[in-house]
Parts: structure tokens; sequence; C-alpha cells
């Protein structure tokens, strides 16, 4: 029997038990391990002997029975769960070591070996892949590497004191400034609220609803790498949300429209210069400038029609 | 005694999760449909499980930086008896490492009990054993009467201390990335203390217990775990079920039972009935759903979230069961989520970003499922993916804002169009 509300797991009963470091493994937890086991990554993350160490252990397979009733849609392909890198990444931190790195670029040049810090291993369930954040010794400053771009990893000695002074250094560089901004439902959408929730849960948040309008506002705080992710988020619910306060994401969704308006040759937009998701930051100022030009340059029908046509 | 329900605590910290405890009790309560003492009742409950005094700021800040699953405490809600609870830590310690009989627990037992305290007696002992026995906690030893036990835990007894932290690290990730995964978060606290009695006190690291961190997670994703297991069996038994439904546009998501006759309530929560084929998991959401087949054999789809109550009914025929099965997975091949509607064949042209990495393609290409790539050149390509209806993909064309030019169906490419100019319109 699966039933994840077993007495066992019962709070009083496990804090008593804490004390005594005694722990309880029940079948549906090696249920649960066996189902993991027969998945690739395991292999990637155990070692064939301890794997069939395990596997001796976990004869249950309710769990695995079950699963077959279960299916799962509109996620991303899952290229990476265990990446080779993270359990040498893990010894260096483990160790509390400097390393010597060596990564490509996004688009695939090869840099310098630099010495620097790890900091932590980070999976971004969204791209479904492994990050490392680090410290640069050589330049003093933080960077997010994916670890497929990482070519090699080397412990590098370094003495305990500057280990310390570099984390702290670290450390402060990564308590990012955090933005704010309110987002409303607009309320005809009010039946669809869940599924808004649901699409922001991922973010720090925190709801209001003003009983008096029946409106309800989602102040989202989140950082400048976060930011990218809010804006697909506010695209991907399209009419049903509208940014309040926040400039920048209020700047973002203008342009936004502005230029997909553009694709589809309405209200006459110059063509594409630069994508939506382009990650570089034009500064507030320039959406007026960027208005003015838009209103100026009006298309005429015949080329709408000449877009609108599906090629092949 | 009637089982233990916990679909109010789940409701609520659904709630709690999705708002970010932006509501007051007055709020919380009305959605609940529930009074504020119940509600008042239910939250001082679940503090005292969790151990944490302030609710509100559970899903503030944390989110991003913690392994740790902030919903986990609801699965160690199940009530238990004070002196079951003072009992049963002193026979599994009992248990450990020394296989012991019935007698010889009951005697550790009454020797360290306090003097106050009720004391057991054999048969007691006998059925503690019975049930840690059933959950596979504790193992029956080889031999005739008196029966020996012992603590079954050779999954952690069998490796090396590396081994244990590979393992550890092995749980850490499947929980966090793989679903379900509440076993595999009550698995993974069980190997921290079994870490923390490996590791020797000197070489001790608190590093050891999170070693990562996992970004953009749906919380509230394990919370629909506790009816997981009860819908999955009915549909491995192939049983139908009848259960209570709230609709997501339901602005209630519980309701107290007509205990009380003066308090009975004016609209009727209908009970619905199905033959469950298939659970869900939506990872565009992080929701779950379930599909059957209704009474005339027409597909039916619930979310799990709204579903309370669940009780078993009869059996459905073997050869009933298989059809409506190839069936729905004839239908659902194309479904971008669960619609099981028309086919149609959606056309998108996407820009590549100029002068930097492609990550419009490699969006595509991950998370675009079965569609293709059917044309390209170094400015853009055109994808290309047969689907059931447009509703659910449309969301996903949208997020990629002006980089996504949908060609075909013409209506949808229409909509598209009405839709940012409608946006265009919110911050004109």
């Amino acid at each position: 029997m699966n039933n994840p509300f077993e007495k066992i797991f019962n709070y009083q009963l496990s804090s008593r038990l804490e004390e005594t470091g005694v722990y309880t493994l029940t079948s549906q937890e090696r249920s649960w391990l066996k189902s993991m086991l027969e998945h690739p990554a395991a292999h990637e993350a155990l070692e064939p002997r301890t794997i069939a160490k395990l596997q001796e252990c976990v004869l249950d397979d309710e769990i695995s029975n079950l699963l077959d009733g279960l299916e799962q849609k509109a996620g991303s392909l899952e290229t990476q769960i265990v990446h080779p890198l993270l359990s040498p990444i893990r010894r260096i931190l483990r160790n509390r070591q400097g390393m010597t790195i060596q990564c490509r670029t996004k688009k695939g040049k090869l840099n310098e070996p630099q010495p620097g810090i790890p900091y932590k291993l980070e999976y971004s369930m969204v791209k479904r892949e492994w990050y490392l954040h680090w410290y640069n010794s050589s330049t003093r400053s933080i960077l997010h590497t994916r670890l497929c771009h990482i070519v090699s990893v080397e412990q590098s000695r370094v003495s305990r004191t500057s280990y310390e002074e570099q984390t702290v250094r670290a450390q402060k560089l990564f308590e990012a400034p955090r933005h704010e901004a309110v987002v409303e439902v607009i309320r005809t959408f009010n039946a669809e609220l869940t599924r808004i929730l649901h699409a922001f849960s991922c973010f720090d948040k925190k709801v209001e609803f003003d009983e008096e309008e029946r409106t309800y506002r989602i102040h989202l705080t989140f950082t400048d790498s976060e930011g990218q992710f809010v804006l697909t988020k506010l695209r991907f619910l399209g009419k049903r949300v509208r940014v309040v306060e926040g400039n920048y994401l209020k700047y973002r969704m203008r342009e936004t429209a502005r230029k997909a308006l553009a694709l589809y040759g309405v209200e006459g937009a110059n063509a594409v210069e630069t994508s939506d998701s382009d990650q570089s930051k034009a500064a507030e100022g320039s959406a007026d400038a960027q208005k003015a030009e838009q209103s100026s340059n009006s298309k005429n029908a015949a080329d709408i029609i000449a877009r609108t046509k599906i090629p092949g | 005694m009637a089982k233990e329900s916990f679909d109010k605590e789940i409701q609520f910290l659904r709630l709690l999760a999705l708002t970010g405890g932006g509501y007051d009790r007055q709020q919380f309560a009305g959605r609940l449909g529930i009074s504020v003492h119940t509600f008042d009742k239910t939250v001082r409950k679940l503090r005292e499980i969790s151990g944490d005094a302030d609710f509100a700021d559970l899903f503030r800040y944390g989110y991003a930086d913690s392994a740790e699953p902030v919903l986990l405490f609801l699965y160690r809600a199940k009530s238990m008896k004070e002196s079951e609870s003072r009992r049963l830590p002193l026979i599994l310690t009992a248990l450990k490492g020394t296989p012991q009989t019935a007698a010889e627990l009951l005697d550790a037992c009454c020797e360290r009990l306090p003097l106050d305290a009720a004391m057991p007696d054999e048969k007691t002992i006998r059925s503690d054993l019975r049930y840690l026995e059933e959950i596979g906690v504790v193992r029956r030893e080889p031999g005739g009467r008196p029966y020996r036990y012992v603590l079954n835990n050779d999954l952690t007894d069998c490796l090396s201390q590396k081994e244990l932290i590979d393992l550890y690290e092995f749980v850490d990730i499947m929980a966090n990335t793989q679903i379900p995964s509440v076993q595999g978060y009550l698995l993974r606290d069980n190997l921290k203390k079994a870490l923390k009695s490996a590791v020797p006190e000197e070489e001790w690291d608190d590093g050891l217990l999170e070693p990562f961190s996992y970004k953009y997670h749906y919380d509230a994703r394990i919370l629909d775990e506790a009816h997981l297991y009860t819908l999955l069996r009915t549909i491995h038994l192939r049983k139908r079920i009848s259960f209570q439904y709230f609709s997501p546009k339901n602005r209630k998501s519980y309701s107290a039972k007509e205990t009380n006759p003066l308090f009975g309530r004016e609209t009727e929560v209908r009970r619905e009935s199905t033959l469950p084929l298939k659970v869900v998991y939506d990872h565009q959401y992080g929701r779950w759903y379930l599909i059957g087949a209704a009474a005339k054999g027409r597909f039916v789809k619930f979310r799990m979230e709204g579903m309370i109550d669940i009780a078993e009914e009869q059996e459905a025929p073997d050869e009933y069961f298989a059809l409506k099965k190839q069936q729905l997975d004839e239908q659902m091949r194309h479904s971008w989520l669960i619609d099981t509607g028309e086919t149609v064949t959606v056309r998108a042209k996407f820009y590549r970003p100029r002068g930097q990495a492609d990550f419009i393609a490699e969006r595509v290409r991950l998370q675009g499922q079965w569609g293709q790539i059917v044309e390209e050149n170094e400015d853009f390509f055109i994808y290309e993916i047969q689907v059931n209806g447009v509703t659910e993909i449309r969301p996903w064309l949208r997020g990629f804002g002006s980089s996504c030019e949908v060609l075909a169906p013409a209506d949808l490419r229409q909509s598209f169009i009405d839709e940012w100019k409608e946006i265009g319109d919110y911050y004109e």
C-alpha cells in the first residue's frame, strides 16, 4: 500500500526518533527508489556496484507498476539530469578548495583556463540543465556557467583564509538586487485565477485581493536573471494579465506587442530589428522615441497581404 | 472511525502556496468554504506539525535557494496517540541491530517508559510489530516461534560512506526533478539521518545535506500526490470511483460537511462518477489531471486539485477498460496537454536572435514536443506540429513574444494579431 499519509511519518514520532539517531525506511520509499533506479540517470549518478547493492534491497515494486497509469505532458526534453561534472565539482565544494576552470562561450569559443571558487550547483527546472555559480578569482566577478560549457575543472589549493575571503566576496555579489513589479489579473479573467497563479507559482510573490474592485494583484519580487523568465510568463498568459507597476516590464511588454504586430504587418511598424527575447536590455528612455518611429511608419494594405501570405 | 482526511489542509496549503499568504483570515476561510474558527484551528494544527512560526514567510525568498520541499510537512500530519509516539521510538531503537521477540520488546518498553506512563501489554506490542512489518520498516527473522524482528535498514547498512553520499545526492536530484516525488523527499529525510550517523563528527559538514539547488519549482505540485496513489490504484484495478468535485472556476475549493443542519449550505456540491483511465501531469503549469470515461463512454477530464472525498466503486469489465484506454491513448497522441479535440496543423515561424547564440531554436527543440522544424535558414526556421486544438499550444507560442509568428491556421494567426493589439493597448 502506498499511502503517503502513513503513521510512521508522523511529526511527533519523527522528532522523538531524531534524538535517538534511529531512522526507518518503508516499502514505499524503497519502491520509489526502485523506479528511480530504472531511470538512465541512475547509471550516471551511481557506481554499478552501488546500484547492484541497492537493487538487492528494493524488491517491492508496487509503485513501478502503478506508474503505468501516469503520463507527463508539455515537459521539456530531459537532456540532462545528472551531469558527469557534478561529482568532481561537489568534491571541490566539499573540500572547500579552489579550482582551475576552462569554459566555452555560448557561441563556442574556447576561453583560457581561469582560477576560481565554486559557489553553488543549480538545476533549472525550465531549461532542464545544470549551472555552476562561481567566483572568478582573477576578475573578481561572479559567473553562471552551464555545465555543458565547461571543458575542464581541476581542484587547486587555496589557503583556508583566502577561501573564506573569496567566499564572502562571492556571497555579497550573489545577493543580487531584487526588483518588484505588480501584475493585475484582468477582471474578466478572474475565473482563470488558479491557472494564472500556477503560472507564477515558481516566483516569490504575494497576491492581494481588492474586495471592492474584485481585482487580484500579484506582487512579484525577482532578480535580474529571473526577469527574463517573468517576461516569458507574462507573454505566456497574454491578455489575462497586465503589468501595473514595474517600468521595465511595462516597457518590454509594449515592445513585444509592437514588434509582434510588426511581424504580422499590422500598424505599420518597421521590420523586426531585434527579437523580443533579446537579452540585451534597451534603455528605458528609448521607449518613447521608438513609439514615435512606430506611428510614422504606416504600411499599406498590399504590404500587409504580402506578409500574411503563408510561405511554402 | 472515519478515515482521517487532509482535504481541508491540502486546499489551504495550495491557496497559501499560490498566493504567498496574501489573503487575510476571512478571505482564506471564505475561499475554503469553512468558518474562520475552523480556519484558525486548521492553521494551528499545521503550524504545530511544521514547527514553523510564520506561514506567510514559508514561500518568500527561500524558494530559489533551498532544495527543502516546504510543503512536505503535510505528509507528517497523520495523527498518532501520545502513548504510541512514546512507545514506537523505544521499540524501533531496541530493534536496531539486534533481533528481538515481542516479549523482549515489552520488557524494553516497560523499563524505559516513565513510571506514570500507561504500560503496554504484549498484545499491543504484537500489533505494533504487525504494523511495522506491513509497511516494511521491520523484518521478521527466519526461524520458528517466538518470532524475532529486526529493523530493516539494509538499504543504507549495505553502503559505504561514499556510496551513501552518492545515494543521497541521487535521491535529492530525482526527488526534485522527477514525478512523483513525495516518497523521494521522505527517503531523502531518512538518508539525512543515515548520513549523520555514518559521517564522523569531525568530518561533518552541513553542506552535505543541501548539495544542490533547484530553480523555478512548482511547490504546490506535491500536494496532489496525496490522491495520486489512490487514483493510480483504481486505474490498476479498473475500478470506478465517485468523488466530490470543485471545478477550479468555482471560487470555493472545499466545503465543510453538513454535520449541523442549521448550517446547511444552499448550493449542493455534485458527486461525480467516472472510470479513471489516466493521470496526467502538466509541466507547463505544474498541475495534475485525471482523465476518465463517463457513464456513456465519453472522456471526462478533472483537475486533481478539485477532487475530494474519493470513493472506490465497482470494477469495470476488462475488455471495456482496455477499449477505452486504447481509444484515449489514440486520441491523446496529439494532445499538447489533454485536449482530445480535432487535430490541426500549426505552423509557426521563429526568428533567430541576431549576433548571439540561438537560444530560440534551443528552446523550441527543448519544449516543442513532437513538432518538427520543416524549413530553416540563418534568419528563421519554420516549426510544424499536428496538435489537438490550438488552445493548449497557444500560450507556449505566445511566450516567444515577437520571436514567433504564427503562420497557420489562419484563425490562430488572426487571434494572435488581435491579442497583441489588445496587449499593446494595455501599455499605451
